[in-house]
């Protein structure tokens, strides 16, 4: 059975390239558009994988992340964050969001940023389930 | 009601990263999300004059540059632990702003005034009119001090509350209660009519300027039992004019209002105070608007 990966992104093009990406190499895409979808869809799926956009309506990829990695049911999802937000933004608002919420969340399992070919793309995916 | 969310809406030219750092003081006053949105106006990118079409690759274009904007905002306000969302849409102002109300459920809207032609506003209504007239959350419509082009630093740090006593003013008065952390001081005027001290008598026309001096003095009680420095001042004449004298004279950081309730046609041709000032003021303007059914209750 194909392995099933969610995509969040709220940009239309975004989700083509990936859904195609991912249909051709036999994997089973879902899409959400934005953070609380997105949500809603990991909770109901269980996908084997998230690529998660950061910049998005109704709930950023941050806070999806970090609701992710801290919920015992949903933690081993691994997560490839896609985004146009650079690493060091996002590693730095990790580390603020950590002392406010008292709590340290893991790093991304793969950050990726916009764009990449559907190589690099397809290599992260099989990195991280095959 | 607390100001948690905002809703931030550019063209890039009127309001860009200088005036979103200038309200991050809200901070104190419990804001933690800022969403972004740019409307790329259906004329922009439309295959023919009135067509349904769009142009895709325009489209592309101007999303991108929107998006890169964003990205780089974004980027800012992330690294502070702060919550933020973006839309990038193509169509109409209003409907677009009022639809990511719907979907995002913010406290404030805040967006740059109208740069509709006076002719077109007349015809087809200001963009802030029209946000004002539908919105069901308050506005800031933020002016940069237009001819030195400079952003208040703190916006809400000295606000001018021009109140009528009306509900909607007192729905004002409610909120900028909930903004104790941010406010420094407010200074609070109301404007009587001349007409209302047409009277042979010294005795009435002082009676008249003690009483509303002594509902402003209440006010003011009201709002220092919060913490909240306040000043009152009658003003008499045309109220759009003194409310910008009084502006000026008490180096006021913003204008609030509450909005009124003319019907829209009355609004277009007859104008409003509110519309008024919103358009013409160089002062950035917090509008509440009024809402039917809630606003009675107060």
């Amino acid at each position: 059975m194909n392995k099933k990966v969610l995509i969040v992104d709220d940009d239309d093009d975004v989700r083509t390239f990936l859904l195609t990406v991912l249909e051709e190499n036999n994997y089973t895409p879902l899409i959400a558009h934005d953070g609380i979808e997105g949500k809603d869809m990991i909770e109901k799926h269980k996908p084997d994988l998230v690529i998660l956009d950061v910049l998005m309506p109704r709930g950023s990829g941050i806070q999806l992340f970090r609701k992710l990695k801290t919920d015992d049911s949903l933690k081993k999802i691994p997560v490839i964050m896609f985004t146009g937000i650079s690493l060091k933004s996002f590693l730095r608002s990790q580390k603020v969001l950590d002392e406010f919420q008292n709590g340290k969340v893991p790093k991304p399992d793969i950050y990726l940023e916009k764009p990449v070919e559907p190589e690099e793309l397809i290599e992260a995916i099989q990195k991280k389930i095959g | 009601m607390k100001i948690k969310k905002l809703l931030f809406v550019t063209k890039f030219e009127d309001l860009c990263f200088d005036t979103l750092s200038s309200l991050l003081n809200l901070r104190k006053a419990d804001l933690e999300h800022v969403v972004f949105l740019n409307v790329i106006e259906r004329d922009k990118v439309a295959m023919h004059r009135g067509g349904d079409g769009f142009l895709k690759e325009e489209t592309v274009k101007l999303k991108e540059i929107a998006n890169i904007r964003f990205i780089d905002w974004a980027e800012n306000l992330f690294e502070m632990g702060m919550e933020v969302g973006a839309y990038m849409e193509v169509g109409t102002l209003v409907p677009q702003i009022l639809n990511a109300v719907e979907q995002e459920k913010p406290d404030l809207i805040v967006i740059g005034h109208s740069h509709k032609s006076v002719l077109k506003q007349l015809y087809s209504g200001s963009d802030i009119t029209e946000l004002i007239r539908r919105s069901p959350i308050p506005i800031l419509v933020f002016k940069h001090m237009e001819k030195n082009n400079i952003v208040p630093e703190e916006p809400f740090k000295n606000p001018l509350f021009a109140t009528n006593w009306s509900s909607t003013s007192m729905k004002a008065a409610k909120y900028l209660k909930t903004l104790k952390n941010v406010v420094g001081k407010i200074d609070i005027m109301h404007v009587t009519s001349e007409k209302k001290l047409k009277s042979s008598s010294t005795h009435d026309v002082q009676k008249i300027r003690k009483q509303e001096r002594k509902k402003l003095d209440g006010l003011c009680d009201d709002f220092e039992e919060y913490d909240i420095d306040a000043r009152a001042h009658v003003y008499i004449g045309d109220p759009v004019k003194e409310i910008e004298k009084a502006a000026h004279e008490y180096k006021a950081s913003m204008i609030v209002m509450g909005s009124s309730k003319k019907s829209e046609l009355a609004e277009r041709w007859m104008g409003s105070i509110t519309k008024t000032i919103a358009d013409k003021s160089i002062f950035p303007c917090l509008l509440i608007p009024y809402t039917k059914n809630k606003d009675k209750k107060i």
